[in-house]
């Protein structure tokens, strides 16, 4: 059974903070070892630890399922976690004992398979890190958090989620890959580990590449808030192509370490003159593109303006591509540090098209768009969820917005849409965005921009 | 909600609250808000009109409403309250109306006329505010007598 242990101390002069460690040290966690590396489960999920030997083969159960177990009358199935987590396993004869954990799941009872169980370990909760995918072996969902004790790394093991009901597609994906690892031969179990590994790799390299898939979108948005969604889909399977040729050939692995290969997933995806005054050519294609409007006043929307240099680009481009008529842009975000400083903006003369300079004066901290122009755009800290009462529009503007939206905020981003733009008017979403096939929008003519009329 | 309009209030609210109760105001993290919203207990409200329509709302509990008016009254040498009675309504009032004032002084001074309506109070246990169109903006006030959150609800008019 489970006893909590008193960690020893090293030398004296740590004494006096391990104390204090102890005192607060609120989160206990029984801590073993999966290939080598250290784990822990919180201790209230853990009703024992266990020698399991004989279990029940059960026919037609995924593979990580060794079979079930009578614990004292009770029947229980035992899951072998390192089966599931696809890390080698070790072979044990017919009559060793496997090391194991009872835990209690909600109403259940549910044995797990370890290499070997370590210790209780004690640790004040304010120490547990959120999880880092420090360790690519385990699904980032997974793990509930990582702690330090004693110079050795916990990865701590969100069990609810692990046995949850959501696991059930990871479940079946990794079922496969667990087959070839339980069908190999006993030899040596570490070795061989590796070879089974890239076995698996070619032998259902199509099943491979749809787990891949489904780490690299949920990678993206757990890093980077991006949704792989309808909008975005198309780039993405030539993206997630490249990017895995790409990995393949430096030798790594394609899923995320970190947010920063994230965002260098999505480089491509980012659309021309993002964070920046648009350049001529951008500009003069988008103006190029732009139909003709009978009304004296251009009605813009521009929803996720960050800090504003889209905005003034498309007030100075629609003022030179309709001469003579009057623009007002509603532009609007939900980063309020960016769209505060929006109003105020300044650029340098040489960062601003030639053909816009003479919509600039100088000021004391450099040049800015002329007051009539300024006056034309007004910036409003809105998260976009609710109507905010705006008129028809002419033109709507949202690159790069929607595939940052939750599913359920992109189709209310998209009623709204529908809902403002006037017959014949122009929707231009990011370069690699398309919106939903059942709008009744046309794609326009150009090199890259994504602009649609609706008809 | 334009961003021109939110550092006026701010700004106004912390001068205020700053001078007249002579404590430390602690400025919370701005926020949006669009569906109807529990109140705190004790509200004092201010309407615009003009350029710019909308209002004001200042939420507090019921302690805060009493331990702020007391803390007002006491800064003008008088007794303080213990119950929410019209001295306390009162002095809640002005201080509703010291902050909309200034923040409107501000906003005319950027170009923006419209006037006030005189606040109103309201007071009670699990009432809810919300207006469809609007998306409001939540300055929350952390004050020694508790917390005040001014929920700013301003638009342009169409």
């Amino acid at each position: 059974m489970a006893t909590a242990t008193v960690e020893p101390t090293g030398n004296e002069t740590e004494v006096v903070e391990d104390v204090q460690v102890q005192e607060i040290a609120d989160f206990k966690m029984v801590t073993f070892t999966l290939a080598g590396k250290d784990y822990g489960i919180d201790i209230m999920q853990v009703k024992e630890i266990a020698k399991f030997t004989r279990f029940t083969y059960v026919p037609n159960t995924p593979t990580f399922v060794r079979g079930v177990y009578n614990l004292r009358g009770d029947i229980i199935s035992i899951i072998d976690l390192r089966l599931l987590f696809n890390l080698p396993a070790q072979q044990k004869g017919e009559d060793e004992p496997e090391n194991g954990l009872i835990l209690r799941l909600e109403n259940t009872l549910l044995g797990i398979v370890v290499d070997s169980i370590d210790r209780v370990v004690s640790i004040p909760s304010s120490q547990v890190q959120p999880p880092h995918p420090i360790f690519g072996d385990i699904n980032i969902k997974y793990i509930s958090g990582v702690a330090e004790r004693d110079e050795r790394l916990y990865i701590i093991l969100d069990i609810e989620r692990v046995f949850g009901r959501e696991a059930e597609e990871e479940r079946t994906a990794i079922e496969r890959a667990s087959v070839a690892i339980s069908n190999a031969a006993t030899v040596d179990p570490v070795s061989q580990s590796a070879a089974q590994v890239e076995q698996t790799h070619d032998a259902a390299s199509a099943d491979d590449s749809a787990v891949q898939r489904s780490f690299l979108v949920e990678g993206l948005q757990a890093f980077v808030g991006f949704e792989v969604s309808p909008s975005n889909k198309d780039w993405f399977e030539n993206r997630f192509a490249s990017w895995t040729s790409e990995r393949k050939r430096a030798g790594q692995d394609a899923q995320f370490g970190n947010a920063e290969e994230a965002r260098q997933f999505l480089q491509t995806f980012t659309s021309r003159c993002t964070g920046r005054l648009w350049d001529s050519a951008y500009a003069n294609e988008v103006a190029a593109a732009l139909p003709e409007i009978a009304d004296n006043i251009v009605h813009v929307w521009n929803p996720g303006c960050a800090s504003g240099e889209e905005s003034y680009s498309l007030a100075a481009l629609i003022s030179k591509r309709y001469p003579g008529k009057q623009v007002k842009i509603w532009a609007s975000d939900n980063d309020l540090l960016k769209i505060s400083n929006a109003p105020n903006l300044v650029f340098n003369k040489s960062e601003v098209p030639a053909e816009w300079h003479d919509l600039l004066v100088e000021g004391k901290n450099g040049f800015s768009f002329a007051t009539e122009l300024k006056n034309s755009i007004l910036f409003e800290f809105s998260d976009l969820l609710t109507g905010t009462g705006l008129p028809k529009m002419d033109i709507v503007v949202t690159r790069d917005v929607l595939s940052y939206m939750k599913p359920s905020q992109q189709t209310n981003l998209f009623e709204q849409i529908d809902d403002r733009l006037k017959t014949g008017g122009v929707l231009m979403l990011g370069d690699n965005e398309v919106p939903p096939t059942e709008a009744a929008l046309t794609r326009l003519q150009t090199k890259t921009a994504a602009m649609f009329q609706l008809r | 909600m334009r961003v021109e309009y939110i550092n006026p209030f701010v700004e106004s609210a912390y001068n205020v609250l700053t001078e007249v109760l002579q404590a430390d105001v602690e400025r919370g993290e701005l926020y949006l808000k669009s569906q109807a919203m529990p109140m705190l207990g004790v509200a004092a409200i201010v309407g615009l009109a003009g350029d710019v329509e909308g209002r004001v709302l200042f939420d507090m509990e019921l302690s805060t409403g009493i331990n702020v008016a007391s803390a007002m009254l006491a800064s003008m040498d008088m007794e303080g309250v213990t119950e929410l009675n019209d001295m306390a309504r009162a002095t809640i009032t002005e201080l509703a109306n010291m902050i909309t004032g200034q923040a409107v002084t501000k906003l005319h001074n950027l170009g923006f006329k419209f006037d006030l309506t005189p606040p109103a109070i309201f007071s009670g246990q699990n009432m809810e505010v919300s207006d469809p169109d609007f998306e409001a903006l939540i300055v929350p006030m952390g004050l020694p007598m508790g917390k005040i959150e001014i929920n700013v609800a301003v638009r342009e008019r169409a």
